[in-house]
């Protein structure tokens, strides 16, 4: 008799286990959106940084906590700020970016058309001759290439968050 | 006797674990006929798309599509035939000829081709608006805060440019592509960090949620291409000109479409808050805007809802900036970068 309630238990037990099983399952996935982000060791701006993670890498969240998430990835774990993560894959985002629609055709775009963000830089030529042709000064012509050679370094960037106490430095 | 109990218990936590597995996954996967009708009506609308973002903003949907998007494209053919012919119906004809033109615009422009469409329209708003306004430590400052917000936007992956305008008349705009300008006549109107963060986050938000291509994209000079590449605007210089017509009449004389300013407001608060400034930044300087003598009398106020309705509009969805308060305002920065003469 006692051996039937042990019997009984266990499946009482198995059963929960596996009536629980789908819902221990559903991992949580996020992706990088900025390559050069952060994974540090501690959910503080100021801890060691283990690595820096590229735009687009899929990370597992296993917990959270304020404004930081500890996450896993190609076999390290760390902690990165929470928005610097998306649920969205890249191509997803992409995708819901490409909005310029009711053009009234079916091609795609040639793959060589498209390029990520980081990598176009200076005014497009196409702009420049459309600008000259229609009577643009040369000052605000070099008032845009001004403003797009401007670049702050990330140092600096991090120091004036640490300073203002915000983003990941924020309290 | 126990091999029956046995029996029993493995049937029915077999069968609780199935009733558990179908609970998670049917509703993921249910399909309803009416809600997918809907969501076809609802997807031809133009923009601005209803999105889930990382913290759930409630995006609102446009009230009624445009004249453009509602006129024939041309693509009644089969359908047409099908309707004349009482296969389909005159509604459902009307969902598929929708669906078509949904399907047709999908049709991606690429990040080179928004930035020199963005390019062209930065060289005119410097050649507009009074050219370059010289203080090379104000726009270091403007140049960190701008990018801090624009890190934790929605499309941070690209690259974002700021510049001061020098005109006295209280100005921002944003191009396409990234460039962001804000003229030196807001500045001075600006009392501290948290509200010029909201300002810019406001620009940014034009640049991540594509706000200047949506409009584009409803163009009649594009209606017939097939693609908007360089290679088309280079042979095409006359397709290029009206490009650049019809946006810079949208963005210096007409103004974008009021919900597209309205989402540009939320999305702006968002990125401010969660980079940690205070999230009523961008309301606060609506408001003083609304009620200033400048702000009456610059293009901001021709090309933007009202001052009124879009602080009311903040206001409404305050609720879920709990514990604002707590966040810093940084007017104390804000000063000690952009001195102001005393007013004594």
């Amino acid at each position: 008799m006692p051996k039937s309630l042990f019997i009984q238990f266990s499946m009482v037990l198995l059963g929960l286990a596996m009536l629980l099983l789908p819902y221990l399952a559903t991992a949580e996935t996020w992706y990088v959106k900025k390559s050069s982000t952060k994974l540090q060791a501690e959910a503080s701006a100021r801890s060691k940084i283990l690595s820096r993670l590229k735009q687009g890498t899929r990370v597992e969240v296993k917990k959270k906590s304020g404004k930081f998430f500890q996450v896993s990835t190609v076999g390290k774990t760390g902690w990165i700020f929470r928005f610097k993560l998306s649920k969205k894959a890249p191509a997803e985002r992409q995708g819901e970016r490409d909005v310029l629609g009711a053009l009234g055709g079916n091609q795609r775009m040639a793959a060589r058309e498209s390029a990520s963000g980081s990598s176009i830089r200076g005014l497009s030529p196409i702009s420049e001759q459309h600008a000259r042709k229609k009577g643009a000064t040369s000052e605000s012509i070099q008032a845009v290439k001004d403003m797009e050679d401007y670049k702050v370094r990330p140092e600096a960037l991090d120091r004036f968050l640490e300073e203002g106490k915000l983003g990941e430095y924020s309290q | 006797m126990h091999k029956n109990n046995l029996k029993i218990f493995g049937v029915s936590f077999f069968c609780l674990w199935v009733l558990g597995l179908l609970l998670w996954v049917v509703p993921s996967y249910s399909f309803n006929l009416d809600q997918f009708l809907k969501d076809v009506e609802k997807s031809t609308q133009p923009q601005p798309k209803p999105r889930q973002e990382e913290l759930d903003i409630t995006i609102e949907e446009p009230k009624a599509p445009p004249p453009e998007a509602q006129q024939n494209t041309g693509n009644d053919g089969l359908i047409g035939l099908g309707q004349s012919l009482g296969i389909f119906d005159k509604k459902t004809s009307k969902i598929l000829k929708q669906s078509v033109n949904t399907l047709q615009a999908l049709q991606p422009i690429a990040y080179k081709e928004e930035k020199a469409i963005g390019g062209r329209l930065a060289v005119e708003v410097f050649s507009r608006f009074g050219g370059v306004y010289d203080d090379p430590k104000l726009l270091r400052y403007i140049n960190l805060v701008g990018q801090v917000v624009a890190d934790v936007s929605n499309r941070p992956d690209i690259e974002y440019h700021f510049a001061i305008l020098d005109t006295e008349s209280p100005n921002a705009f944003a191009t396409p592509g990234g460039y962001v300008f804000v003229s030196i006549g807001l500045l001075r109107m600006i009392e501290n960090e948290a509200q010029l963060a909201g300002v810019l986050a406001h620009e940014v938000a034009h640049i991540s949620q594509k706000h200047a291509l949506q409009t584009l994209g409803r163009s009649r000079s594009l209606q017939g291409l097939s693609a908007l590449t360089l290679t088309v605007m280079d042979k095409n210089p006359g397709l290029f000109d009206k490009l650049i017509d019809e946006v810079s009449n949208v963005l210096f004389t007409k103004g974008l479409d009021k919900n597209l300013e309205f989402e540009a407001d939320r999305y702006g608060r968002e990125f401010a808050y969660r980079m940690g400034y205070f999230p009523g930044g961008l309301q606060n300087f609506i408001r003083k805007l609304g009620k200033s003598k400048e702000g009456g009398n610059s293009i901001f106020m021709s090309t933007h809802p009202s001052t009124s309705e879009r602080f009311n509009r903040l206001k409404k969805t305050w609720n879920r900036y709990r514990k604002a308060s707590l966040y810093p305002v940084l007017g104390k920065r804000f000063f000690s970068v952009f001195k102001r003469p005393s007013k004594s």
